[in-house]
């Protein structure tokens, strides 16, 4: 007999899951447009090349929707996408025999200043969102002391994560796709997946059944740090230098996956399976937006046009109990 | 006013309401009563149009009427004041009073004036003194009620129905309540009056109709009635059997928990006490005396100043809750839904949330043991809830509160401190949880019990502490436990002269 998993949270009363029904009939929706747009659109090479072009999003807004269950927020991905890079980049150079060790060093790195952000936020009793700015702030002016253009290099073979191939799947995309899925069972079937939900649902009274409410937190803001930081490796890879600009949009790009998924700001409901969704959304939507030549910026209206939209669907429905 | 025809109305699973008669009429006070999850709430829903019934009729004013919209209620006469309080905190009596119903001027503007002396006519009629032009954050809660009454006069209520109205307010203020709502029957405003205090009924109800499991037990003039015949047709038992009978507590064996000098400023002063296994222990004392502090300062949740606690033999003296559960000691506090209840959870999760290692195999969850440990826990406490992952949310306050007994119960095993333990339960649910106290005081657990509720102390309790201003100002036990020598110690801190 199938093991039951964790009743999660949902919007609803019943069976079904308004938001990720939504999120998942919006993006079926664009896929669908997709293949009217332009022939290319729906070759099996199109879909890895999206699937690829969606991991960086798909890292932050997995770490984020972490930090979002457990009711707080992190502003500091983009400066840590921005300095994982920098600081990869920067430090093995011409260097071959440091890259190995510099990788684990940054992901470690990463997970520490996240967790340094949670630690801060519930020793001081500073809400994480002013928290999460002056750390992103602190960051940031760092790497621009450091380097104001791109700098540093990394090994050539270091590509075969932004650009490799496994049976023509992206090996960007698969890491994407793999930490999902072990984040999703880790919130499923672990105790400390269920003390996310239950200190995003009420920390004091996830305190008072014994929930270890500041290790919790402190655990997802690393976990945010550490996703990040993974993003990071992927714009190095991908560029092969450390661009002190390139997580500045990241920050903001990270919360529409989330949102749009169905995790509910101040914690406690949602969860990875709708980020996903909503990653493949934003991504397969710029992908044909693409096609069409339509402006960068127009995308962006059209992306913010889908938050609101999406998120109203759901207040909606979860008022109509 | 008011006659439903054998509604009824069926959520998933549960028959809410069954065939139910329900008359109330212009001019008196219809007290409605019933426990947790009788049905009370789904009949007012109906009555004000917030739920279609399945099958049956509603007369209103004489005539048969199947509301569309609560709104469409509301325009025929039918005010409803729930628990919560509907008002803006920042806007003024008068705004709040007049919302949605404001006097304009001839330029559409809201017109001040005339909306306050509207305001004010309200509040006369109520024969209730108050500013129009004060913000309601400045009002007492008792204030507030007459806030939302007046507002369901300006609406020219015929129907007012109070859900519970005295479960936040005062003695003194509860007898302004009932003075200004016996001023309403008299102007021939049919009240139906929903509470859990019996005494209330008698005194202010003109009539009262008994709910239970979804089906009326009977409606009869309150003249009719005592108190023990209304408690035996809402539980379908006798009042001797409320209290399970007390046994001697084992007071030689070495204490488990003893408790010396606890100084917490600025609420606890100075605490010593010894608890037994299988004791239970009352705490006595008026509202602000540090009693839940005291429990808070044991339990770890908050940080005491000073002085030590051994717990089981053992020195705890820097508790904190996980270090508590991890030695056997449970705390269900005071405030369920804030402090108790993890609400996004199912019940399973509820029940296992401080044991969750005992369900952990590896890293893993074992989700299937813990479901079956929780369909046990449902079992045995007789939990109303339809299986162990739904939530606990829309569970009625005695079966929440019994799904927190099921989480400590099975968490520890030697000292339990309970926190007004039956606050908003109904007379059925409160009967079985002291009969759940003394069995786990019979398995060994010694258990400490903080009551508001005198006599819920002394039917429970062979051993009472007092608390004052912080300190323990004395100790009651055996048959110097009455009512009056309580409240000398908690009021004066003194001993009645013998």
């Amino acid at each position: 007999m199938a093991v039951p998993a964790l009743n999660l949270p949902r919007h609803g009363a019943g069976g079904v899951d308004p938001p990720k029904l939504v999120v998942a009939a919006l993006l079926l929706l664009v896929i669908v447009a997709g293949f009217f747009v332009s022939e290319r659109f729906g070759t099996f090479r199109n879909f890895m090349n999206v699937l690829e072009q969606s991991a960086a999003l798909g890292f932050v807004s997995l770490g984020l929707t972490l930090v979002v269950l457990v009711g707080g927020i992190d502003l500091s991905i983009g400066a840590v996408v921005t300095g994982a890079a920098v600081l990869l980049a920067g430090t093995v150079g011409a260097n071959e025999a440091l890259m190995v060790p510099m990788l684990v060093g940054v992901l470690a790195a990463g997970a520490a200043f996240g967790a340094l952000n949670g630690l801060v936020s519930i020793r001081t009793g500073v809400d994480p969102l002013v928290v999460t700015i002056g750390s992103a702030a602190l960051l940031t002016g760092f790497v621009l002391l450091y380097t104001l253009r791109p700098t540093g290099a990394v090994p050539i073979w270091f590509e075969a994560f932004a650009y490799g191939r496994l049976f023509g799947v992206p090996v960007a995309g698969l890491v994407m796709l793999l930490s999902f899925l072990a984040v999703g069972l880790f919130l499923h079937y672990t105790p400390l997946g269920r003390a996310v939900y239950a200190v995003g649902g009420s920390a004091e009274a996830a305190r008072l059944a014994g929930i270890r409410v500041d290790r919790t937190i402190i655990a997802v803001f690393a976990a945010s740090g550490f996703f990040a930081s993974l993003a990071g490796l992927y714009f190095a890879s991908r560029t092969g230098i450390g661009d002190p600009r390139v997580g500045d949009p990241m920050t903001l790009a990270a919360i529409t996956p989330v949102v749009v998924g169905g995790t509910v700001l101040g914690g406690g409901r949602g969860g990875v399976v709708g980020t996903l969704l909503g990653v493949l959304l934003i991504s397969f939507l710029n992908n044909i937006l693409n096609y069409m030549n339509v402006s960068t910026f127009l995308q962006w209206v059209i992306q913010g046009s889908i938050i609101i939209l999406a998120v109203s669907l759901y207040v909606k429905r979860s008022n109509r109990l | 006013m008011i006659r439903l025809e054998r509604i009824t109305k069926t959520f998933p699973g549960v028959k809410s309401l069954d065939a139910v008669d329900f008359e109330a009429n212009a001019g008196e006070i219809h007290a409605l009563v019933g426990e947790n999850g009788a049905g009370k709430s789904t009949l007012i829903k109906v009555i004000a149009g917030a739920h279609r019934p399945d099958a049956g009729t509603i007369h209103y004013d004489g005539t048969e009427r199947r509301w569309a919209s609560p709104r469409q209620a509301k325009e025929a006469g039918i005010h409803v004041i729930y628990q919560e309080l509907v008002l803006f905190p920042e806007l003024s009596v008068a705004e709040n009073i007049c919302l949605g119903a404001a006097p304009r001027t001839a330029l559409g503007a809201i017109d001040r004036r005339s909306m306050r002396e509207k305001a004010a006519e309200v509040l006369a009629r109520l024969g209730h003194e108050l500013d129009p032009a004060a913000p309601v954050r400045t009002l007492s809660v008792a204030d507030r009620q007459m806030v939302e009454i007046a507002k369901a006069l300006v609406g020219r209520t015929r129907l007012l129905i109070l859900d519970e109205p005295t479960a936040v307010v005062s003695g003194r203020e509860a007898d302004l309540l009932f003075e200004r709502i016996s001023k309403l029957r008299d102007e021939g405003v049919c009240v139906v009056y929903i509470s859990h205090r019996l005494e209330e009924v008698f005194r202010i109800a003109d009539r009262v109709t008994v709910i239970k499991d979804g089906r009326i037990v009977g409606a009869h003039r309150t003249a009719d009635l005592d108190r023990d015949r209304l408690v035996a047709m809402m539980v379908g038992r006798q009042l001797d059997d409320i209290y399970p009978p007390k046994k001697p507590p084992p007071l030689d064996s070495a204490p488990v928990l003893s408790v010396r000098n606890i100084r917490m400023p600025p609420r606890v002063r100075d605490v010593s006490f010894d608890l037994h296994a299988g004791e239970v222990l009352g705490l006595a004392g008026l509202v602000g005396a540090g009693r839940s502090e005291l429990a808070h300062a044991l339990f770890g949740s908050m940080t005491k100043e000073s002085g030590t606690i051994a717990l089981g033999g053992r020195a705890f003296n820097t508790p904190t809750p996980r270090g508590a559960i991890e030695r056997g000691m449970g705390f269900l506090t005071e405030d369920r839904k804030a402090e108790g209840l993890l609400m996004l959870l199912d019940t399973a999760a509820n029940i296992s949330a401080p044991v969750l290692p005992e369900f952990t195999r590896g890293p893993v969850l074992d989700r299937a043991a813990e479901i079956r440990a929780a369909r046990d826990e449902i079992a045995r406490f007789r939990i109303a809830v339809p299986g162990p992952q739904s939530g606990v949310r829309t569970l009625s306050g005695g079966n929440q509160q019994k799904v927190l007994f099921a989480r400590w119960a099975r968490a520890c095993h030697r000292v339990l401190v309970l926190d007004e333990p039956t606050r908003g339960v109904d007379v059925g649910a409160k009967v079985e949880i002291y009969g759940i106290v003394r069995t786990l005081a019979d398995e060994g657990v010694g258990i400490l019990v903080i009551s508001s509720e005198l006599p819920e102390l002394l039917g429970l309790c062979s051993r009472i502490l007092v608390m004052r201003e912080g300190a323990i100002a004395g100790e009651v036990s055996g048959d110097a436990i009455d009512e009056t020598a309580i409240m000398h110690l908690a009021a004066l801190g003194e001993r009645r002269a013998a």
